[in-house]
């Protein structure tokens, strides 16, 4: 029955120098990010093309979103797909090229320059990406145990690629005349790439590996993944053809409920593997993660919302735009990094730190390398900070912005400084 | 999970060694957590050889457990040379959990 021939290959996993520098760096993206949310909010209400709301959604979607889902997943991919990372230095790379290419690319957005500034930082995210798609796909074809969850995740990553390269299209399109009409128009195609494409389908196949993992649940439905991959795949292919050649509200309606569809399906799978777990009890960190898979879903409907708005006046409504926005970045995207960061980078720093005394001693544990009340303090800010922003932007009052706006400084302040405890952790014995 | 061994009473020595190795995210023991699958003993050649696996393959925790289950051994058995053998045939699932780790992790 038992194999004899072990392998502690197995037991190598990816190196904490590759994966911290993602996490520092993510960190205090996120923590810029609700300052100039804070700084910003009046300009940020106003209008989703204005430039600080395009500085704040891509240090949202590349220094805060991307930057965290890169470096776990540098982690998480050979865990994924039961093999090892191809490169180390391939993921240092991508680190460095994206470290450089995020803020010249926001620089740019935010001083409205479509000069070298976002031109070389959009360079530089795609060579990053490029890096990171090398880097998976290899260790993909090296492993040879192919399963759903790897394919959304390298379908994820295509994706991404496919969102930066029209981003940078459109970037140069205001220097030299690249595409019909305005930039402007396409910013839905390339954002809509992006969510969907990019952070939906990522989220969608490590959660479904990681909250069953965490939970220790009994529950497996590879075939429901497979039909969440292909509604979501297939929601977002129709979406593009309907926007670049169709324009049929039919269409972007069938798009729209293939995507929504997958979403609650993704929904009914985690709640599955909830009921079907045999841990009982489920920590602050799981309930956040939970959270965030809920939240998936007011997206959706703001969405829907907009477009029947827009159907019968056939005039866009800006501030439900900037809430559908907010309440991505902000919400699900944010949600669930707050979660999984601290179910996971307390143990890669127990690695770094601990693994030579594995067994020689007794050794905190990795949950107690972070402080927990602090990061329920963090819930709480969050959870205020992110329900009072959507009335602020809907009545336009700037005093509930800013009230909302400060909750998520110190949502992001607190997060920094458990953060900054573990990456600082110095070995202590009990 | 029944341990297979080809020494009864040493590998009941043995798992209460490797009783003090935790799985950090669970909480819970490899022993109850079903994680070790045989501990054979070489008594010519003093050596063991325990044959393990863990919950995932490529598990971040992966190297401190298996270093930590053979510390362990060191400690119960200090005259013995020790040997992890890791394992994915069979797969890790939570049937392999004790009656005891099951309690554990329903209290939790």
């Amino acid at each position: 029955m038992i194999g004899l021939g072990g392998n502690t290959d197995t037991t190598k996993t990816t190196s904490y120098k590759v994966v911290l520098p993602f996490y520092g760096y993510a960190s205090f993206a996120f923590f810029i990010a609700t300052a100039l949310l804070f700084l910003s909010i009046s300009n940020i209400a106003t209008h989703y093309f204005h430039p600080h709301s395009l500085a704040l959604t891509h240090i949202m979607a590349l220094g805060w979103g991307t930057m965290m889902i890169l470096g776990a997943s540098h982690q998480l991919v050979p865990v994924l797909i039961e093999g090892k990372l191809y490169s180390n230095k391939l993921a240092i790379t991508s680190f460095v090229l994206a470290a450089v290419g995020v803020p010249l690319l926001c620089y740019g957005f935010y001083m409205f320059d479509m000069g070298w500034p976002a031109k070389w930082g959009g360079r530089f995210v795609i060579l990053a990406i490029i890096a990171y798609v090398i880097n998976v796909a290899v260790s993909m074809a090296n492993s040879k145990h192919e399963n759903v969850h790897a394919v959304f995740v390298i379908t994820a990553t295509l994706w991404l690629l496919v969102t930066a390269i029209i981003g940078l299209i459109l970037v140069y399109n205001f220097s030299y005349p690249l595409i019909r009409g305005s930039s402007l128009h396409y910013l839905p195609l390339h954002a809509h790439i992006g969510v969907i494409g990019w952070f939906l389908l990522l989220i969608m196949g490590v959660g479904s590996r990681l909250i069953p993992m965490f939970l220790i649940s009994k529950y497996n439905n590879p075939k429901r993944l497979w039909m969440i991959y292909g509604l979501v795949n297939i929601g977002l292919v129709a979406f593009i053809f309907n926007f670049l050649y169709g324009h049929s509200r039919l269409i972007q309606m069938i798009a729209i409920l293939a995507i929504a569809t997958a979403i609650m399906l993704f929904g009914n799978y985690c709640y599955r593997s909830y009921q079907q777990r045999i841990r009982k009890k489920v920590d602050e960190q799981m309930k956040v993660s939970l959270l965030s898979v809920l939240m998936m879903l007011i997206p959706v409907v703001f969405l829907i919302v907009i477009l029947v708005l827009l159907f019968l006046s056939d005039k866009e409504n800006t501030s439900m735009i900037i809430s559908y926005g907010f309440i991505i970045f902000f919400g699900w995207i944010t949600a669930i990094i707050l979660g999984m960061t601290f179910k996971t980078l307390p143990f890669i720093v127990w690695n770094k730190v601990y693994h030579q005394l594995a067994g020689k001693g007794k050794t905190p544990n990795p949950k107690d390398l972070f402080n927990n009340t602090v990061f329920k303090y963090m819930s709480v800010t969050y959870i205020f900070g992110f329900v009072l922003f959507i009335p602020g932007i809907l009545l336009n009052s700037t005093i509930i912005l800013q009230a909302a706006a400060l909750l998520l400084v110190i949502t992001s302040g607190l997060y920094n400084w458990n953060v900054i405890k573990l990456l600082l952790h110095k070995p202590v014995s009990t | 999970m029944n341990v297979i061994s080809n020494n009864k009473l040493k590998s009941t020595i043995a798992l209460a060694a490797l009783q003090n190795v935790m799985d950090p995210e669970i909480g819970l023991n490899i022993v109850d957590l079903g994680l070790v699958y045989q501990i054979d003993f070489d008594e010519p050649e003093m050596k063991i050889f325990c044959t393990m696996t863990l919950t995932t393959q490529f598990c971040p925790m992966g190297e401190s457990i298996t270093s930590a289950a053979k510390e362990s051994l060191k400690l119960g058995f200090p005259e013995y040379e020790s040997n992890i053998e890791l394992t994915f045939d069979p797969p890790w699932n939570h049937e392999m959990i004790s009656e005891a780790g099951q309690d554990f992790l329903n209290e939790m």
